[in-house]
């Protein structure tokens, strides 16, 4: 939906810009954005208004073919046109990155894929291509329509396929450097947390004698965190990321044999702690529930996690060696910068720097400006 | 005189030829005098050089090439958050480069004139 907020215009015209740019196209994110808001205050006369930023907006012109202009692509790259590359391209990984995370997450829980199909193949090998040939025509048809109801959307408003060509953008986002900061922190608290005695205590006989594996990733997880928080994104904390995921992987066939870590849990009665046996809980009251089916549930997101993230680092380490970067470099860090001035600081009557402008005439009458 | 429709059509195509050539050596001189960010570079072009008045879907893909080809270089300026600047300047390679251009040109534009005023 189109605001009156200047700020938040330009801010979604150029969400829909990034939809059609290449991954690395933050530094001309940032340069349109300049030049949207500096040719808006120009058109304003130095107050960037709803009106003025529309106006550059428009000048501007169609979001598809600024980024176009921008990657340098040529007309078409392959048969699909050049302003498609990208988003389908990301929407293709994110497709597979779904497929194999579910597949290995499956495969893992010893669920093959012929049980997930469900069904056999009729009329094999006949019905491949008329299965093609539907499947084709839906999504054409289905392309069709959802394209018929955004013609006559507004410059700033993402299109329905934009939406779906935008899925993956934030998927393939840096590392922001808090959450990077959170990782180092939650994985040196853990890995020690794994290793006091009086939580080793609680652990089944199977898990006690694996632990040490868990910790260990945890403590690899958090040279992660501080990697990231230091250095950003670039090829080596991609690559280890990528490594520690495939450990992630290989730990996760034990640990589902293994299922559900913990043999009873602390409990506080008659002013003193004691253990409790969970799995004594649960048979004498008769209650047909397991923790391993919801350790297999956690394994299963974590393993689908792990692929998620060795996809991406192979891709975009690829992607910078394409580039002719090396293996260090001081990378970026994933924050989204806002426009806008965050809610906090508005609650504590900070406003933008563009609504604290007047439109003052000469005559001496004020008019404030739209966006308020 | 008023132009034929397909006198336009060939003046337009030929102007779109000399742009292509010229515009580099424009931005080159332009950013030798002194460094600017994307959107000054746009409105200098369209004050100081009329002919040359060109969007910015041509420029800042421009400058990324320039920059790429080693002939610019460029650094972010975030005083302004709302407003971070990349400003680009010519290396010692534009430089040269540069030096290079300007005296085809001259050439180029004293031959021209002779060549044309020879014709009229």
């Amino acid at each position: 939906m189109s605001s009156n907020d200047p700020l938040k215009l330009i801010e979604q015209y150029l969400d829909r810009v990034r939809v059609y740019l290449p991954l690395d196209s933050e530094d001309a994110i940032v340069e349109l954005q300049t030049h949207l808001i500096e040719e808006a205050e120009r058109i304003g006369e130095d107050t960037m208004t709803a009106g003025s930023a529309m106006m550059a907006i428009e000048r501007m012109g169609e979001p598809k073919s600024v980024a176009n202009e921008y990657a340098g692509s040529g007309e078409k790259v392959g048969p699909v046109p050049a302003e498609y590359v990208n988003p389908v391209s990301r929407i293709i990984v994110v497709l597979i990155g779904i497929a194999a995370a579910f597949t290995i997450g499956a495969s893992m829980l010893g669920v093959t894929l012929t049980q997930l199909l469900g069904a056999d193949i009729q009329n094999w090998p006949v019905s491949i291509p008329i299965i093609i040939f539907l499947n084709l025509f839906i999504i054409v048809a289905i392309i069709g329509i959802i394209s018929m109801f955004d013609r006559e959307k507004p410059l700033t408003d993402k299109t329905t396929l934009e939406t779906i060509f935008g899925l993956g953008v934030d998927g393939f986002k840096p590392k922001g450097r808090l959450d990077a900061l959170g990782d180092l922190i939650s994985g040196i608290f853990w890995g020690f947390v794994l290793m006091i005695p009086g939580v080793i205590f609680l652990y089944t006989p199977a898990f006690a004698e694996f632990y040490m594996f868990v910790v260990i990733f945890l403590f690899l997880g958090a040279v992660r965190g501080a990697l990231f928080f230091v250095g950003g994104e670039n090829n080596f904390n991609l690559a280890f990321e990528g490594v520690i995921s495939v450990i992630w992987i290989a730990l996760a066939g034990p640990l589902i044999r293994i299922g559900w870590p913990l043999d009873s849990v602390y409990v506080y009665t008659d002013g003193s702690w004691g253990t409790y046996n969970l799995l004594e809980f649960f048979q004498t009251n008769d209650i047909p529930f397991s923790f391993d089916w919801i350790w297999v549930v956690i394994m299963f997101v974590t393993v689908a996690i792990a692929v998620w993230r060795i996809l991406v680092s192979s891709m975009k380490i690829t992607m910078h060696i394409r580039a002719g970067k090396g293996i260090w470099w001081q990378g970026n860090w994933g924050e989204r910068r806002s426009l806008r001035t965050p809610l906090w600081k508005r609650i504590l009557g900070e406003h933008d720097q563009f609504q604290k402008k007047e439109t003052v005439y000469h005559d001496g009458y004020t008019e404030p400006d739209e966006s308020q | 005189m008023s132009m034929t429709k397909k006198t336009q059509e060939e003046l337009d195509r030929w102007s779109k030829e000399v742009k292509r050539g010229a515009v580099t050596l424009a931005i080159l001189s332009l950013l030798s005098k002194k460094r600017a960010y994307g959107y000054e570079v746009v409105k200098l072009l369209d004050v100081k050089m009329s002919f040359l008045a060109l969007e910015q879907g041509t420029v800042y893909p421009l400058l990324r090439r320039l920059e790429k080809r080693e002939l610019l270089k460029s650094e972010w300026d975030y005083e302004d958050p709302t407003k971070p600047k990349k400003y680009y300047t010519v290396t010692q390679e534009g430089l040269k480069a540069l030096g290079a251009m300007s005296q085809t040109w001259s050439i180029l534009s004293r031959e021209m004139r002779e060549v044309v005023n020879e014709v009229e």
